[in-house]
Order: structure tokens, then C-alpha cells, then sequence
């Protein structure tokens, strides 16, 4: 293992391509783990052999959900007990609805992990725009860690000891997405879509607290904060499979609009069985994921959400 | 050899150790004014509620008075001075003696507790040993267990239900050929007719829940690590207190035992790592002596439990008596069973002491306390937050190995009829039932068989141990063992018998013994862990 600024990144995609970008930044030595060695972000080493990322103190797991668990498998063998490893993965995994870090935390020696989140998007930190993200882990090293690498005028990291409510806000940011794209592409008023996003955050809030993480995670940078990010990007994937949904289009019709693969949409179901078994009370992830699997008129939906008791 | 343990020799070292500890707890406080104020308040305060403490109470008062006049120099020495006496007064004894005799011979001098004066002298008369050999069962990883007892410290972390367990887990460590292990007792034990002569000289040290201030706390935590780092095993029971509901700890803080991942980075720093494997252990009993009196405390409302219970059934005499005697007249009434053992990172270990992280990489213990320069350093804050997964091992291992004896089945198996007929899963409606419910005991004993069954494929995927006395035999036979063991041990019998009917005798006893099985799935769970408090409510 090489010096305390050494930081490599696994996977190759816009987002893993950002974080090496914004390590170079601040003068970190980069090694990107990519299938493509060509054209690597400027001032960062491509490599394709994971067993490179080892030499790096500090790994950042870049990759989507789908794979987290089996990139992490490879990666495991390279890896001790003083490696970092903090991911950036947006999901849960499995019918349990394990965090990132659980799975990844089975496939290696690494105790020491973290993950990444907030409103940051991939084409700011990319390109050095001013732009703010958390760093979630229970060791006080990794945040350092993490802070030290990446935070600078141009990026502010906030450090938070709740990893698991972090992991649980990303994940719950891109099912609420959903929600939010329908409460747009249903043409409600301002006042209605404000309402549902700020009733979104706070049942993204119970849900996570029952998962184990602070509530007041969910209410800033990592929960909140993200969201409205995800609101603001009219192209986003989730807000244009939810406005799809809203304007009558099938799931599949949606799904094809919006492009890329939304995890989310195969998270919400399982996600309202969980809090249907959990007793957490989540009407707006259960209202979705029913009209998404259902196809229930979007008159029907907004009526739903209007009758939900209201707890007090 | 495993009289070669370091233990045999402690009190020859013993001064040695109190002055390295107090030389390391002086060398790490800063603001010796804040630690004496914290002791200081913390005392007058326990004191002045106690109404006791007259001399004790004028000497902090004493105290007080002068500290704000002392020199930072006056006060560095008022600290090391308490410091010194609080590790005296932890630092326990061990008589090579009274072990050899306590071990080998454990069941008749346990026998022999019915008169509590018994000098050592008379206790070699009543031996008979051998008749009494197989009454406590001891299995599990003994094999490596021993071997790691030679390439390292040994941290035994068993689950609580007794204060018998520290006396029968020394006996199971002599059995399975272990050296024995030193151990915190509460100071109340020490003061407990029964047990006082064992926990003064079998190497405890005392540990006084009372004192709260920062700098006992602080002796304590280098006193243990300094055992530790120094090659002594160690017994800590992590659960902190004996379980009140009968049921397996399922959170842990692991206190003490915390301080093996100290013990093992300050060693490492050194240059020679003191490797510190922690082996999980549970001890089942057929019937558990102090239940009344736990399960009691348990079904309090919030707030009103004891921490520490000195007047119960263990203080008895006479109950102790006719309780050490009904279980030496069983096989297997008591089991100690050794878990797998972890590293302080929660990695398997093998026979040679090397760790393997959970897909089978081997992996070297010393990385973990490497910072992010690769030095080897000791901190707190990454510790606590090693210790705290270890913690979880450790709960998911008493679960794996959790041995279900007939008392168990049977009461879930009661438990489980009853709730099907009244239609509830309320604990205090279930508590209420008494005579009004009856089940018949052909049901019973086909429920207990039923439940057997069930429980030897959870075994076979791993997750629960079945006990031999219930393995092989009927429903008939399981439901006569359960009924003969609770006979005469409680108060009211568990179950009562009348033609061929039976009803709930005690029914808190009957929900302690059914605990045993609550985290598995197969029976009434009212224990699952609450989470954290949040610093805020739970959003509407």
C-alpha cells in the first residue's frame, strides 16, 4: 500500500469517472479500475486489473447495484484489514434489503467502510463545479479520510456517523423520484408537489429510522437534499418513468422513456413489503408501487394519497 | 502445559500489574482537576443517597474542599493516589489451591455450599468425584480452543443466566483440559454468602457497579487490558448482567472484553502482537436457580428493574443446596458449549491462530489496527466501533449455538398451544391465563416432538443446537423430563399435571423457560432488541 493520498476507484462509469476526477483535484495519486483504459480523466491512471486497486489505502466502489455484490467478490481477495473501502452505490440488495456496505462487508477483510451521498451530481463534480456531498461511515478514519481526499473550494463533504440512514436515504431518494416525476407529470399545482415532497422526505425518514438509521439523516444533504436535486434534473431517469406513469403510459413504455436501468423500480415493491411487515406506515412508496404494478388510474392515486389517514 | 498460565503465578505479579496500570491511567489523564471533580461529585452523591457512607462521605466532602487550592501537581497526585487504590482493590487473588480443589472436585464442594463455613480442609472430605464427572457437559471447539490457549489470550465471552456461571464455566474449562480464566465479578458476589469464597480466591477481581466516575472506569479498562495484553484469559460475561428473561443476549456492549482489541494494537505496536482470540460460549440449564426472581424483574414496568439484585435465590442457602443437588442427580442438566473462535475483527481463526475473513482469505489481524498511514496505532474511536461488531458476532454465535433442553420445548411447546387457543400474542394477556386454559397431554407431547423435529433441521442448516437428552426421545418422554426438572425447583411447579390435563402453575416461569427459543423463530419473541434511542422522536 503507497501513501496516505493514494485513492483508487473501481468502475468506470460517469460517476466512478467524477470521483476520480475530483480526487485529482485536490492532488490525490488516482488509479480508475476500468474495463476501457483510454481517455482517462486528466491527472488519473487507467487500469483494467482490480487487484491494482490494493495498492490505494482509500477504494471507492463506483459501480451500479446490480454488481456491487460480485465486483466486491473480486475485489475481496486483494484487500485487508487496513483498507478503506467506501462505495457510492445507489440501492439495497436482495428481498431483506441489505445495505451496500452489509453485502460488501461479506465478501472481504474490509471492516473499515463508508459510502457516499447527498445532492452531488456526476456532470458538476466531473467538471470541478461548486457542489456539496456526505460521507457516511462509523469510523472517524474513513470520514477523514474521504474528506481529506476529496473535500476542497469546489467540493464540501459533510461527514456523518449514520452510514446505514445514508444508504438508506440514497436508495429511498430515487423510489421517491418516482413519486415526485408523477406529482409533476399528473400537472399538480406547486403547493401539491411541494406538499408530496416534503410528506415523501418524512416517510423516507420513518422508513429509514426503522431500518436503523437517524431520522435526521434524511432530512439533510443525504435525504433531502437529494431529492430536490433529483427534482430539479427534469431528465433524471426516476422523474421521467414517474411522469410517464402519471400520464397514463405503461410500466414498460415508462421504463423505455426513461432510458437507463432505475433500480428503483425494481426496489419499490420490495420496499412496500417491508414496511407492510415492519409496520412502518408509507403511503406514498405504497401508493407507487402499486400503480406501477397495478396500473391504477392516476386520478385514483391522488385520491389515495388525499384519504391517507393522517397520523399524528 | 496449561499450568504454565500466567494465572498460576499472578500473585506474585500482582504488584507489578496494579503499578503498571496505575502508572498507564496517570500517564493518559490530562485535566487532573476535571477527573478528581468527577470523582468527587459522583461520590458525595452515591454517599449522601446511601446515608451510609459517613466516613467515606467526610473524607470526599474533606476532598472537595481543599481541591480548589491544590497545585496541578498536588492534584496529578490526589488522582494517582485514588487510582492506585482503586486498583488494589480490583485486583483479585488466586489460590492455586483452592483452585485445583474447586475445579476438579467442583460438584461436591458445590455440594458443600449447604454449610458455607466449610474450610477447605473439610471440603477434601467430602470428595467423591467420580460418580459426579459427567453431570456437567462441556462441547463445542474445545480442540482449538486449547490450542489457541497456547498462542495467545484466550477472551471467553458466555452467555449470563446464573450466578452459578462463572463457578460452572471455571469447572467446564478444567474439564475440556482449558487453563482456568480470571474474571470481573460484580462486587456484590463477593459479598454473597455462597460465592464469596470462590470469588476471592479463583482469581476475580471485583468490579464495582456503584462507583460511576470516570477514573474507576478508566482502572478497570487498563487493568483488564493489561491482563489481557500480558497473556492472562480472560472470562467476561458480555451481556453485563445475568438475562432477566431467560432468553440469549441479543445486543451486546461487550464492556470489558472490549479491551482485547487494545490489548492486541498496543502489543502490536511493540513489535510482538499478544494475539487475543475471543471464543462465544452459552451455558443451558435444565432449570435455572435464580428464574423466579429474574423473570420477576424483567416483567417490572420500565424503569423499575434492578441492576443489581443481592437478596435472591442464590443467597439461599437452602435453595442452593436442594438445587445443587437436583442437578447433580440428572445427565446433562448443565451444558457449556464453546463457540467458534474470533479474532477482535470478528474473523474466524484456525488451529495455528492465523484469521480468515468470511469468504475464507486469510488475513493478517495486525492490518486492522493499521491507520491510514499504515503505522500501528492505538484509537479509541475505531476500537469502540471494532468492538461493537464483534459484538455482533458474538450475538449471532449464541444463537448457532444455543442448546435447547426438554424445559425449553416443552414450555414453548405450552406456550405455542396456548396462544393458538386463547388467540393472542400479548405477553400480559398470556400472563394472566393460570388454571382457566387446559391442554391435554397427549397434545403436548406430540407438540414437544413436533417442535424436536423442527429444530433438528434448524440444526442441521446450523442455527441452534439440540440438546442429547431430547434428541432421540419421545414427546412422552420429553414433556416427564421437563415436568421431573421443574418438580421441586421452583416455588409453584412450571406446568401443573392433573389427570392427564395440564395448566399453566407459573406462568412468567413458563414465559423465562420458552425464552430460550424466542430468537429462533419457533416461539413467542416479545425480546427482540428496541433500537437505539434517536436524539429526536420518530417522525409522524
Amino acid at each position: 500500500m503507497s501513501e496516505t493520498r493514494s485513492v483508487a476507484v473501481v468502475g468506470g462509469g460517469l460517476w466512478g469517472r467524477a470521483l476520480a476526477s475530483a480526487a485529482a483535484r485536490t492532488g490525490c495519486d488516482v488509479l480508475l479500475i476500468s474495463r476501457r483504459t483510454e481517455d482517462p480523466p486528466p491527472k488519473v491512471r487507467a487500469a483494467t486489473a482490480i487487484a491494482e486497486a490494493a495498492r490505494a489505502r482509500l477504494v471507492l466502489l463506483a459501480v451500479p447495484s446490480a454488481h456491487a455484490t460480485s465486483v466486491a467478490a473480486e475485489l475481496g481477495p486483494h484487500l485487508d484489514g487496513g483498507h478503506f473501502l467506501v462505495h457510492g452505490v445507489r440501492g439495497l440488495i436482495g428481498d431483506d434489503l441489505r445495505t451496500i456496505s452489509e453485502a460488501v462487508r461479506d465478501e472481504m477483510p474490509v471492516r473499515r467502510l463508508g459510502a457516499l451521498g447527498g445532492p452531488v451530481l456526476a456532470t458538476e463534480l466531473a467538471d470541478g463545479s461548486p457542489s456539496m456531498m456526505v460521507v457516511g461511515s462509523r469510523y472517524r478514519e474513513v470520514r477523514e479520510v474521504v474528506i481529506d481526499a476529496f473535500g476542497s473550494n469546489a467540493l464540501r463533504v459533510y461527514p456523518t456517523a449514520d452510514l446505514i440512514g445514508l444508504e438508506w436515504a440514497s436508495a429511498l431518494t430515487g423510489c421517491m423520484a418516482i413519486a415526485i416525476g408523477y406529482a409533476l407529470g399528473a400537472g399538480l399545482g406547486p403547493g401539491l408537489v411541494a406538499a408530496f415532497t416534503t410528506r415523501a422526505v418524512h416517510e423516507a425518514a420513518r422508513v429509514a429510522y426503522a431500518a436503523g438509521g437517524e431520522h435526521a439523516t434524511l432530512l439533510d444533504l443525504a435525504g433531502l437534499g437529494d431529492l430536490l436535486a433529483a427534482a430539479g434534473q427534469r431528465d433524471r431517469p426516476e422523474i421521467v418513468l414517474g411522469r410517464c406513469l402519471a400520464e397514463g403510459k405503461s410500466l414498460d413504455e415508462a421504463r423505455t422513456a426513461a432510458g437507463e436501468r432505475t433500480e428503483a423500480v425494481a426496489l419499490l415493491p420490495k420496499l412496500r413489503d417491508w414496511t407492510h411487515a415492519k409496520k412502518v406506515a408509507a403511503p406514498i412508496l405504497s401508493t407507487i408501487a402499486s400503480s406501477m404494478l397495478e396500473g391504477r388510474p392516476r386520478d385514483r392515486l391522488i385520491h389515495d394519497l388525499m384519504v391517507t389517514p393522517i397520523l399524528s | 502445559m496449561r499450568d504454565n498460565a500466567p494465572i498460576f503465578s499472578f500473585n506474585e505479579a500482582r504488584k507489578d500489574i496494579v503499578r503498571e496500570v496505575v502508572q498507564r491511567v496517570a500517564e493518559r489523564i490530562d485535566d487532573p482537576l476535571s477527573v478528581l471533580s468527577d470523582a468527587i461529585y459522583n461520590e458525595v452523591r452515591r454517599h449522601t443517597a446511601s446515608k451510609s457512607g459517613g466516613d467515606a462521605l467526610a473524607r470526599w466532602r474533606s476532598l472537595a474542599r481543599c481541591v480548589p487550592t491544590m497545585s496541578r501537581d498536588e492534584l496529578s497526585g490526589e488522582v494517582t493516589k485514588l487510582a492506585e487504590e482503586h486498583a488494589w482493590d480490583v485486583a483479585g487473588n488466586f489460590d492455586p489451591r483452592v483452585y485445583s480443589l474447586a475445579t476438579k472436585l467442583m460438584p461436591p464442594v458445590l455440594g458443600a455450599l449447604i454449610a458455607p463455613l466449610t474450610t477447605v480442609t473439610s471440603i477434601r472430605r467430602l470428595v467423591d468425584a467420580a460418580a459426579l464427572a459427567d453431570r456437567i457437559t462441556v462441547e463445542g471447539h474445545i480442540a482449538r480452543v486449547r490450542k489457541l490457549t497456547q498462542l495467545g489470550t484466550v477472551v471467553y465471552v458466555p452467555t449470563h443466566l446464573s450466578n452459578m456461571d462463572s463457578i460452572v464455566f471455571g469447572y467446564a474449562l478444567d474439564r475440556a483440559g482449558l487453563p482456568p480464566a480470571t474474571y470481573g465479578a460484580g462486587k456484590n458476589l463477593f459479598t454473597n454468602p455462597v460465592l464469596s469464597f470462590f470469588m476471592h480466591n479463583l482469581g476475580a477481581y471485583k468490579v464495582d457497579r456503584r462507583l460511576r466516575h470516570g477514573l474507576y472506569k478508566e482502572v478497570l479498562k487498563t487493568y483488564s487490558c493489561v491482563l489481557i495484553e500480558r497473556g492472562y484469559h480472560s472470562l467476561f460475561f458480555p451481556g453485563g448482567t445475568r438475562s432477566r428473561s431467560g432468553g440469549v443476549e441479543r445486543r451486546l456492549k461487550l464492556g470489558l472484553a472490549g479491551t482485547g482489541t487494545q490489548a492486541f494494537a498496543r502489543t502490536a505496536i511493540e513489535g510482538s502482537p499478544q494475539l487475543v482470540f475471543f471464543v462465544p460460549a452459552t451455558i443451558s440449564y435444565l432449570v435455572t436457580l435464580e428464574a423466579e426472581t429474574l423473570i420477576e424483574d424483567f416483567l417490572q414496568d420500565a424503569g423499575k428493574h434492578r441492576y443489581i439484585i443481592e437478596d435472591d435465590e442464590s443467597s439461599r442457602i437452602e435453595k442452593v443446596a436442594s438445587f445443587v443437588s437436583k442437578l447433580l442427580k440428572r445427565d446433562g442438566g448443565v451444558i457449556v458449549r464453546f463457540g467458534e473462535p474470533l479474532d477482535p475483527f470478528g474473523n474466524q481463526v484456525d488451529d495455528q491462530g492465523n484469521s480468515f475473513d468470511n469468504r475464507g482469505h486469510k488475513v493478517d489481524p495486525t492490518s486492522y489496527v493499521r491507520d491510514r498511514n499504515g503505522e500501528i496505532r492505538v484509537d479509541a474511536d475505531r476500537d469502540a466501533q471494532y468492538t461493537r461488531e464483534l459484538g455482533e458476532a458474538v450475538c449471532k454465535s449464541f444463537l448457532r449455538n444455543t442448546v435447547i433442553l426438554a424445559t425449553h420445548l416443552v414450555a414453548a411447546a405450552m406456550m405455542n398451544r396456548l396462544r393458538a387457543a386463547i388467540g393472542t400474542s400479548d405477553i400480559f394477556t398470556l400472563l394472566r391465563v393460570r388454571q382457566r386454559e387446559t391442554v391435554s397431554l397427549r397434545d403436548l407431547e406430540h407438540d414437544a416432538a413436533t417442535l424436536r423435529d423442527a429444530l433438528i433441521v434448524m440444526e442441521k442448516r446450523g442455527e441452534i443446537v439440540v440438546g442429547e437428552g431430547i434428541r432421540h426421545a419421545s414427546g412422552t418422554a420429553i414433556v416427564d423430563e421437563a415436568l421431573r426438572a421443574w418438580s421441586g425447583t421452583h416455588t409453584t411447579p412450571v406446568i401443573e399435571s392433573q389427570n392427564g390435563e395440564l395448566s399453566v402453575g407459573d406462568a412468567p416461569l413458563l414465559f423465562y423457560y420458552q425464552n430460550r427459543l424466542a430468537g429462533h423463530g419457533v416461539a413467542l419473541d416479545v425480546l427482540v432488541p428496541k433500537r437505539e434511542p434517536s436524539s429526536r422522536g420518530v417522525p409522524s
